[in-house]
């Protein structure tokens, strides 16, 4: 047999993928297990909001109410009490026991968290200059309790978090770390949302007052404040002016009246005097 | 500028993801157009795998060559590697590692073969060892060794 040196033409050790391409198609294949699981997880919330029994409401409730510091408030109760008592009869809302909560912090909001506790930052109550904008304020929050909002609001993780509270239990270690790792109370609420719980809040003050006046008002505060528009195309929040205009287009449309406010009363200027300090 | 300090992290990978795939993509092309130039200038040079046996008359020297060589991995081949690692399938981009770390070992082991005036090497034998095992965790580099040896076989003259 005779030895014929011969230069082979091709290699059979190396694959001929460019591997830009194989690079793409795995960052693809990520991004589309990626947004796979954003769809799913969103459905699954959705599902959960839907269908989420009390009693876990109310752990989800404890679970995020940790973020928060301060206490109870009988003055904000006792105002809230007034609005419950005007609600329908078979509003949802009635299945739920409210309570107040206020945080020291200096920031303008309020945040409705699970299971009906209310959260007022300090920094909003000093905004307050009369009874009916503060009734506007709770309101509003409850409008975000009655489309079930508070619930969204936790995010995404809110189904993965409810599966594992009715999997294995409230008080299992592996919940807990989901509710602590997966729901985020300070996420924002849409645009949509918002003026949904204005409009809300809205029906609840003319129930309670018989009128319609101090809607817009604390939010023609906060519009002097914030002068520029810009920022706000890209908020979740609406820009207080564009509340205050449909607000104004809903008073119109009822034909609501408007009237005297009510000054705010002794033990509420105490409260915000003792928020201030 | 603020966006740029905030995200100092992801820029360098970005730019040592564009650096490792640039220099990496030109060494190794380089590597491969320099392994199939002395490929074929080397060619008349058998090497095989089998004893061999030859009439003692006609072997003048018959002497152990070897040839190593260490190929590092570059930072756009690893991030491939870590993709594949949730995937799973063929290691593409570790595959022309490999293959020039087993050829270069061997063209140096015939190189020497040369040298000494050898006409054949027989009873080669080729080993691959990683440097750096655990490659695909951060700050560590990982190689390939590839080691070839073989007897290099001197013939009388006739």
């Amino acid at each position: 047999m005779k030895f014929t040196a011969r230069y082979p033409r091709d290699n059979v050790n190396v694959s001929k993928t460019h591997p830009l391409a194989e690079l793409a198609w795995m960052l693809g294949g990520l991004v589309s297990i990626g947004v796979l699981l954003f769809v799913v997880l969103g459905l699954a919330t959705d599902l959960a909001v839907e269908r989420i029994p009390p009693r876990v409401e109310t752990w989800l409730g404890s679970q995020a109410l940790e973020q928060f510091s301060g206490q109870d408030s009988p003055a904000l109760e006792q105002r809230l009490q007034k609005i419950l008592a005007k609600l329908p009869a078979d509003s949802i809302l009635r299945n739920y026991q409210f309570h107040i909560f206020l945080d020291k912090r200096a920031d303008v909001n309020a945040v409705a968290l699970p299971g009906g506790t209310i959260v007022v930052f300090a920094g909003l109550l000093r905004q307050v200059e009369s009874e009916n904008e503060l009734t506007m304020i709770l309101a509003h929050e409850l409008g975000h309790f009655a489309h079930r909002d508070h619930l969204r609001g936790l995010g995404r993780g809110l189904g993965v978090t409810v599966a594992s509270a009715l999997l294995f239990g409230k008080d299992n270690a592996a919940s807990d770390l989901l509710a602590k790792s997966l729901l985020s109370v300070q996420s924002q609420y849409s645009k949509a949302q918002e003026q949904a719980a204005d409009s809300f809040g809205l029906t609840m003050l003319e129930r309670v007052y018989g009128n319609c006046s101090g809607a817009t008002t604390f939010f023609a505060r906060l519009a002097r404040e914030r002068k520029s528009r810009l920022p706000y195309l890209l908020a979740s929040h609406p820009h207080p002016q564009n509340r205050i205009d449909s607000l104004n287009r809903e008073i119109k449309a009822n034909s609501c009246p408007l009237e005297q406010v009510l000054p705010v009363q002794a033990d509420l200027q105490a409260l915000i005097a003792a928020s201030t300090n | 500028m603020e966006l740029i300090l905030q995200n100092l992290d992801l820029l360098i990978f970005l730019i040592l993801l564009v650096l490792g795939y640039l220099a990496g993509t030109l060494a190794e092309k380089r590597h491969y157009r320099s392994i199939i130039r002395r490929e074929k200038a080397l060619l008349k040079l058998p090497v095989v795998t089998a004893e061999g046996s030859f009439p003692v008359e006609r072997i003048k020297n018959a002497e152990l060559v070897c040839g190593s060589v260490v190929v590092s991995i570059d930072y756009f081949k690893r991030l491939l590697a870590i993709l594949r690692n949730i995937f799973g399938g063929r290691v593409k981009s570790y595959e022309s590692l490999v293959d020039r770390a087993r050829r270069e070992a061997i063209l140096r082991m015939k190189e020497e073969a040369n040298r000494r005036g050898a006409k054949m090497v027989i009873n080669m034998r080729l080993e691959t060892a990683a440097i750096g095992k655990n490659a695909n965790r951060k700050k560590s580099i990982g190689s390939v060794e590839a080691i070839a040896y073989g007897t290099a076989v001197v013939l009388q003259k006739t």
